[in-house]
């Protein structure tokens, strides 16, 4: 069995938007759209305060609620645990969007260009990827194409580059994995395994396949920063 | 050609170097002649600290290639009147006509003598960025060697945007022009505002997250949460520009309350504590020899410092006798026994007062707070331990100090450079594994090798390239606008130096010249490349103004600009995905760039160039050839003026000095020359190689990560803690100053001291403000200070849709940040519309609230002030830089301010 999920450590994100730009630039996405983003979440009251950098974009779920409002059928689930969209069956009503608990989905009904009416020659270059997306649901494919291609190649995803999400690829910090949590040796499992980790909305029941690793004592550490006069 | 699409796509590999904390490596992926994709360089996993990776500016370079408000065509001013308020009426030309008018610039200035009736050089170039436009600018340092004197006096950030202190009181102890901590092995890291998270690069980043990872600790020090801040282990909210005192009760408490934890042996036989200080201030000396004295317990007299088989006094007052050498030829004979300290026993004398109650009233942050943070970082320091690094024993300390912006820089850098690097010599911990170290030199030379420019003084510490202050060969005219070689000992003269400073200088003297000062000329021609100072600087419409009266500005051009606004000849050079060029990387470098490897790696064109745009190195071959250069061009290029000398032992690839080089010819054999050298001679590879490899490396030994390997071998102490030689320099300067009767620098003469005093520095801030624009201080409640961030720190990338949709993830782009609770207080809410006024400008921008932000202080990340640049003048964020005022008052002895002001807010339509 596979089930290709991803993991983010807390503890080493700096929400550089490395991942972001990359799976822009991997997707071709228009401007304003963003399958993978980086939170940058504040929690506390001065002085006691923490803040967290928490990549974010599809989760991928075992039990997705976009999936199951999806009216045309359009959002599908791989045997794999990818959720798919078929852009020739969305009708762009958006449903999905208003049931995903992650904000996940974007709609975009006129592709901007990045500046104004200007076409540059990589917006060109890619619009045969970017117009089957106008005016229907769109989100993290979870580079779907470079995990087949791997496989179809003898290649590891989440190993190796050419098998794994651009958005992986690319960060910087050794914050962002991705894996087959199904094998208990592949590198997903030994992390999660090793680490405490926590699913973003569990009890909504979704089942994400995005685990977040944070060491909770950090947390808990709050014998600390002590501000005010002396 | 890819079979399923039948498109031609490829995958070439180039470099980025947009920031100081590159190089980093990656291929742009190109489908039928068009770049698409920007990826990491996965080939060189194993072999890069940055694991093969770029960070989120290199992704941006696609749409810097093809963006539509390129210029894309040289340009020449049609209108005369330059300002603001001014449009250059700009007309395309041909790059004959330009290159033929700058050619013609150049040979008048040329023909008129190098230097004009002031003595200043009547040719001066801006370049931007902490030195990376080198890495982007071909040949052109060959072109300029021909010229003569050139000043590169006219600053674009340097002094208030860059960690100035260090860079010199680093390069003076430790060979550090930039500091780090030994990441890889270090546990413990204070942090006193080093965003390292946000500006220390992929190498920094990844080092860093690894050593979170293992469990090591940094406790981050600074006013506002910054990115940093969040993936510390800890955030210590102290006041704004109160760093020195926090520093100065760590220190009291590491000497007097964990004194015999500290590495005793080490004082006594690496740095200068146990040297005597006689009554005047300086060491007492053998007065044959000159040499310093130390006092030997074993004979109970005072000996040379460098008498074998002795056992010295770390502590404690001798009566003796001595000689005593002051500055110029003062000099005091002790024939009768004299009281003198140990350098060590005065520090501790000194450093008494600066209790953690003491600093905890002035930085706001509780005593308990500070003591634990002292015992801790003595504790983790694991005095005694040794590590093994290739075969060699060394200490092994795993405990640094790092330093950010504006603690580093202007008043108070003194302070706080010294404090941090006393802290690791306290503890053995300076230069060695685990600890702080220094990675790159640029006053010293060689620039190549830290441990090559270590050479012994006579006193038994490192040789320093001060500038003179002696009667006889202080530089009593000043050679350059910003004067760094008169005013500025420390500041060396190595080709860095200028670019130094203090750069407001050069700006300030062209509206009025100081007092016994000759009023300072505008240049006759004036060069900019990849730098923006009339938005980046700081009283930026003061610099705006004065950059509009030069008469001949020649900026290389990308987009427009506001500095370019000014110029009369815009040339429209290749963005970086469009041009060649080969350089040195690894090694050890900028911020923590210290690697395993060494090389060199290309930078080639992964796309035609846009438009008319051209190659950096043909455009200064073909400003030679118009200016009669090019003989010398070509011998400054053989010489290796463009990075690598096209010959050396076995082998030589230089150039034809007589002909005119096309630009693949010229980096053809530089590869070949680069090959040969890295390889002894092996293999001369040429540029086809690494068009296709990218980049070719070596091991690089990390012994030479650590200067106290070179220092033990050379038998050479560490200059700390006692300031003699800067107390005899800043004598003896003030001392050439008020012969001329200049007493403008004599609060930046109060800086060279034995041992740092606390100065009040929020005060000096406001008392500084108030005496110059006659305001009342309190009307101006809040500090102002600014953070950086990855997305737009260095890179020139303001005008990208891309890298600004992808900021705006992060909060605080585009918004002033005030403490949220603060905000309630004054009855403000999220997104407000305020205006910001300090007592020199006013900006305006949305609130942003946040708790993660002192009360008292207010945050402006990025600095988005642009009124001509295409794009980033529709942002409408506020920009702190025209409201920074450019003082002398402000301004410290190593010719550098901060990012910093006071400042008032009001809601528009209504005060707050």
């Amino acid at each position: 069995m596979t089930r290709w999920v991803f993991v983010a450590d807390l503890n080493r994100c700096v929400g550089c938007q490395t991942c972001t730009a990359a799976c822009k630039h991997r997707n071709a996405t228009a401007p304003g759209v963003m399958w993978r983003k980086v939170l940058d979440m504040e929690v506390g009251e001065f002085p006691e305060v923490r803040r967290t950098f928490v990549p974010t974009g599809c989760h991928h779920c075992e039990n997705p609620p976009c999936m199951h409002v999806c009216p045309t059928t359009a959002t599908k689930q791989r045997d794999d645990g990818i959720i798919t969209i078929d852009y020739d069956l969305c009708i762009g009503c958006m449903y999905c969007s208003v049931a995903c608990p992650y904000q996940a989905r974007y709609k975009v009904d006129i592709v901007n260009n990045a500046y104004g009416l200007t076409k540059m020659a990589n917006e060109v270059a890619r619009d045969e990827e970017n117009l089957p997306r106008k005016a229907v649901a769109q989100k993290c494919t979870f580079c779907a194409d470079r995990i087949d291609y791997g496989l179809e190649n003898g290649l590891t995803p989440g190993v190796d580059p050419d098998a794994t999400p651009a958005c992986v690829n690319s960060c910087i910090a050794g914050a962002l994995h991705m894996g087959n949590i199904e094998d208990p040796k592949s590198n997903v499992s030994v992390m999660v395994e090793e680490n405490e980790t926590f699913l973003m909305h569990e009890e909504l029941g979704t089942k994400p396949g995005f685990y977040y690793i944070w060491d909770r004592k950090h947390d808990a550490d709050e014998d600390t920063a002590e501000g005010g006069e002396e | 050609m890819d079979a399923e699409s039948g498109k031609d796509v490829k995958k070439v590999p180039t470099y980025c170097y947009n920031c100081v904390a590159g190089p980093d490596f990656m291929k742009v992926k190109v489908v039928d002649g068009v770049a698409t994709e920007v990826e990491g360089n996965f080939d060189f996993v194993e072999d890069t600290p940055s694991a093969g990776r770029v960070c989120v500016k290199p992704f941006g370079l696609i749409q810097k290639a093809y963006n539509p408000n390129r210029v894309l065509t040289p340009m020449k001013r049609t209108n005369p009147k330059k300002g603001k308020d001014q449009k250059p009426g700009w007309v395309p030309i041909s790059w004959d006509e330009a290159l033929d008018t700058v050619a013609g610039k150049v040979k008048e200035a040329i023909a008129a003598g190098p230097r004009d009736s002031a003595g200043y050089p009547r040719i001066a170039c801006s370049f931007g960025g902490g030195g990376t436009p080198t890495y982007y600018m071909g040949t052109l340092p060959a072109y300029l060697s021909t010229l003569g004197p050139l000043d590169f006096s006219f600053g674009s950030g340097q002094g208030v945007k860059c960690y100035h202190s260090e860079h010199l009181y680093g390069e003076f102890w430790h060979r550090a022009f930039t500091v780090a901590p030994d990441t890889p092995n270090c546990n413990y890291v204070l942090s006193f505002g080093y965003n390292v998270d946000a500006s220390g690069g992929v190498c920094g980043v990844k080092r860093h997250a690894d050593a979170r990872g293992r469990g090591a600790k940094r406790v981050q020090i600074e006013p506002h949460l910054s990115i940093s801040s969040g993936t510390a282990s800890e955030w210590v909210p102290i006041k704004a520009k109160t760093d020195p005192a926090f520093m100065f009760a760590l220190i009291h408490v590491m000497l007097h309350e964990q004194r015999d934890k500290l590495d005793i042996p080490f004082l006594k036989d690496r740095t200068n504590s146990p040297y005597l200080i006689a009554p005047n201030g300086y060491y007492l000396r053998e007065k044959s020899t000159k040499k310093p004295l130390v006092w030997d317990l074993a004979s109970e007299k005072a000996v040379p410092f460098d008498t074998k088989g002795i056992d010295v006094a770390l502590e404690g007052s001798f009566a003796t006798t001595g000689w005593e050498m002051g500055p110029d030829d003062d000099e005091w004979d002790h024939d009768t026994p004299v009281k003198c300290q140990t350098s060590f026993q005065a520090l501790c004398d000194h450093m008494k007062k600066f209790t953690p109650l003491w600093a905890s009233r002035i930085c706001e942050i509780h005593q308990k707070v500070i003591r634990r943070i002292a015992i801790e970082f003595v504790s983790e320091a694991c005095v005694g331990q040794t590590i093994e690094i290739e075969g060699r024993t060394l200490p092994y300390r795993p405990v640094a100090v790092a330093l950010g912006k504006t603690v580093n820089s202007g008043w108070g850098g003194y302070e706080c450079c010294w404090s941090r690097t006393l802290m690791a010599v306290l503890l053995g911990a300076l230069e060695v594994p685990g600890g702080t170290l220094g990675t790159t030199v640029r006053l010293n030379r060689p620039a190549t090798s830290r441990q090559a420019s270590v050479t012994m003084h006579p006193d038994g510490f490192m040789e320093y390239p001060m500038n003179a202050t002696d009667k006889e060969n202080w530089l009593a005219e000043p050679d350059v606008r910003n004067a760094n070689r008169t005013l500025v000992p420390l500041g060396a003269n190595s080709p860095w130096s200028v670019a130094l400073g203090p750069t407001h200088l050069a700006w300030m003297q062209q509206e009025k010249g100081p007092d016994h000062w000759p009023q300072a000329t505008p240049p006759d021609v004036w060069f900019v490349f990849r730098t923006n100072p009339a938005v980046s600087f700081w009283d930026t419409e003061q610099v705006s103004k004065v950059m509009a009266k030069f008469p001949f500005t020649v900026a290389f051009a990308y987009t427009d600009d506001e500095t370019n606004h000014m110029a009369d000849i815009l040339l429209p050079d290749c963005t970086d995905i469009e041009a060649t060029q080969l350089i040195r990387v690894g090694g050890t470098k900028f911020i923590e760039q210290f690697w395993d490897k060494q090389g060199f790696a290309l930078r080639q064109p992964t796309i035609e160039p846009v438009g008319d745009a051209k190659d950096m190195t043909w455009i200064t071959t073909e400003l030679a050839k118009r200016t009669g250069k090019l003989e010398g061009y070509n011998n400054a290029v053989n010489r290796g003026a463009h990075g690598v000398p096209l010959s050396g032992e076995g082998y030589d690839f230089s150039l034809d000095i007589t002909k005119e080089h096309e630009v693949d010819e010229i980096w053809d054999a530089t590869c070949r020359a680069a090959s040969a050298e890295i390889t002894g001679g092996e293999e001369t590879d040429g540029l086809d190689w690494f068009k296709e490899h990218g980049l070719r490396l070596k091991p690089f030994s990390k012994i030479d990560w650590y200067l106290e390997a070179e220092l033990q071998d050379q038998g050479i102490r560490w200059e700390l803690p006692y300031q003699e030689r800067l107390v005899r320099t800043g004598k003896q300067l003030g001392r050439r100053l008020h012969e001329k009767g200049i007493s403008w620098w004599d609060e930046q003469l109060e800086e060279y001291e034995a041992f740092p005093e606390w100065k009040d520095l929020p005060q000096i801030w406001d008392d500084a403000i108030e005496r110059n624009y006659d305001v009342d201080i309190k009307d101006f409640p809040f500090w102002l200070m600014t953070s950086r961030s990855m997305q737009y720190n260095w890179g020139s990338n303001a005008s990208l849709q891309m890298i600004r949709e992808v900021a705006s993830n992060i909060q605080g782009h585009g918004g002033v940040i005030m403490n949220t609770k603060k905000a309630e207080e004054l009855g403000l809410e999220e997104g407000d519309w305020l205006e910001i006024r300090s007592p020199v400008n006013a900006t305006r921008g949305h609130l942003l609230t946040k708790h993660g932000i002192r009360p008292d202080t207010l945050l402006m990340i990025g600095q988005f002030d642009h009124w001509a640049t295409p794009y980033a003048k529709e942002f409408g964020a506020p920009s702190m830089n025209a409201l920074i005022p450019m003082l002398l008052d402000l301004t410290d002895a190593t010719g550098s301010s901060c990012d910093l002001t006071k400042v008032k807010i009001t809601k528009l339509g209504g005060s707050s």
